[in-house]
């Protein structure tokens, strides 16, 4: 059904479904941040096909409009947004402790011989045991995805800890002039949690408040880093798994 | 001129005066999608009338992180429109609403666009599509089609609609340079 309600984005962004349809795609995009962000692009690439039908109203049209403001009561702000949906320990929990174990053995494998970002540098004395003790967390939830291009992306997150650690492994080769960068998305957009040393294909990184992040993403981007991710992204870690 | 997030923000407040400066930033954008989708100008002011409403009455909800005003604006003209066109056709117009469907095809946009300098950044980014990708993009955006309507009207299979559709969104994304 999921795959469903994902192909009919492209309609639903042009407004080309029937109401019930209308309804399954927001219901979707409101428990999938990155299809929600893949929607919210295409909106913003919609709305733009309204340039090339600009025309001037009737000018009656404006004292209609502005006397029936005028007597109009302004609707209250929306509630504040439902608690971070981060989920919690539900259904199958021994079939994940079991993929814990395996992963975590994974991820220490690589985080034995522990590639430091440059923006992380200055917290160096302490990151290494901070980044055991999201491993080692009680509450340890792994997930990992294989990469485009080759190499994979695992993230360990501790609720407890408000922590995740993120492990990049073996990407595909860049030149020196680009970079590989993280991202944490939410249903709001995305914030940038580390962009990694040009042409480096391998890291790992503690990430610090995980609010309602819904996906940690991985982009290609010029050396240094960009404001706004360049997709596709080169791999998508959901964090709600 | 503050932007139109900044006027949107000030009429959230009840700030008439900016709504009024708001009206002059939006509503040739609103009434002009309203009468594209419409195609009857009567028709295309009372929605638009409702659509401009709507958003001094919804202000407060606007969430600039979610997206710009300039889309939250659009969206709503647009779903509003395509409303209009889905009532009437409930309401037993189907034929008068079918021929017009023929009619609003992508040389009617290229055309319009052509005159206007600033429009030429979409005209060429619609031009990046494939055939299939912009029709379908096209008819279901300008002409108020559902994707099935859509799929109909150019005897293609309604999978590869939804899909052509996407794709075709996709590219206009990237030559619009939008991707967050």
């Amino acid at each position: 059904m999921s795959a469903d309600v994902h192909a009919l984005i492209g309609p639903w962004a042009v407004d080309a479904v029937d109401d019930a349809e209308r309804a399954l795609v927001e219901r979707h995009l409101a428990e999938c941040a990155s299809c929600a962000q893949e929607a919210a692009e295409l909106r913003e690439a919609v709305w733009r096909l309204s340039d090339v039908t600009v025309a001037d109203p009737p000018p009656r049209l404006r004292d209609r409009v502005l006397f029936e403001a005028s007597r109009t009561r302004q609707e209250s702000p929306a509630p504040e947004p439902p608690a971070p949906r981060l989920r919690r320990h539900r259904g199958m929990p021994r079939m994940r402790l079991a993929l814990a174990a395996g992963a975590l053995a994974a991820v220490m494998a690589v985080v034995g011989g522990i590639v430091t970002w440059s923006v992380m540098r200055s917290q160096a004395p302490t990151e290494s045991d901070r980044i055991a003790a999201v491993l080692g967390a009680d509450d340890a939830e792994v997930g990992t995805v294989a990469a485009e291009g080759g190499g994979d992306v695992t993230v360990v997150r501790s609720d407890a800890l408000d922590q995740a650690v993120v492990v990049v492994s073996g990407l595909a080769a860049i030149g020196e002039d680009r970079a590989y960068q993280v991202w944490m998305v939410d249903p709001d957009g995305q914030v940038s949690a580390g962009v990694m040393a040009p042409g480096e294909r391998s890291a790992t990184m503690l990430v610090t408040g995980l609010g309602d992040a819904e996906l940690v993403g991985v982009t290609q981007e010029p050396a240094g880093g960009s404001e706004t991710p360049t997709l596709p992204m080169v791999a998508g870690v959901p964090l709600d798994a | 001129m503050p932007t139109i997030e900044r006027l949107l923000h000030d009429t959230a407040l009840g700030d008439e005066h900016a709504f009024a400066r708001l009206y002059d930033e939006a509503a040739p954008r609103v009434y002009g999608l309203c009468l594209r989708v419409l195609r009857d100008p009567a028709q295309a002011e009372e929605v638009a009338q409702e659509v401009l409403v709507e958003i001094w009455r919804t202000a407060t909800r606007f969430d600039s992180r979610r997206g710009s005003a300039g889309s939250w604006i659009s969206t709503i003209a647009h779903r509003r429109a395509v409303d209009r066109v889905r009532s009437v056709q409930a309401s037993g117009d189907r034929e008068r609403r079918t021929a017009y469907s023929e009619a609003p095809g992508y040389d009617a946009v290229a055309e319009a666009a052509a005159v206007r300098l600033e429009h030429r950044q979409v005209r060429r980014c619609l031009q990046t599509l494939t055939e299939l990708q912009r029709q379908a993009v096209t008819l279901a955006y300008y002409g108020g089609h559902t994707y099935r309507q859509v799929a109909s009207l150019l005897d293609t299979a309604v999978p590869t609609v939804k899909s052509r559709i996407r794709d075709g969104l996709l590219k206009l994304r990237d030559c619009l340079e939008v991707a967050r």
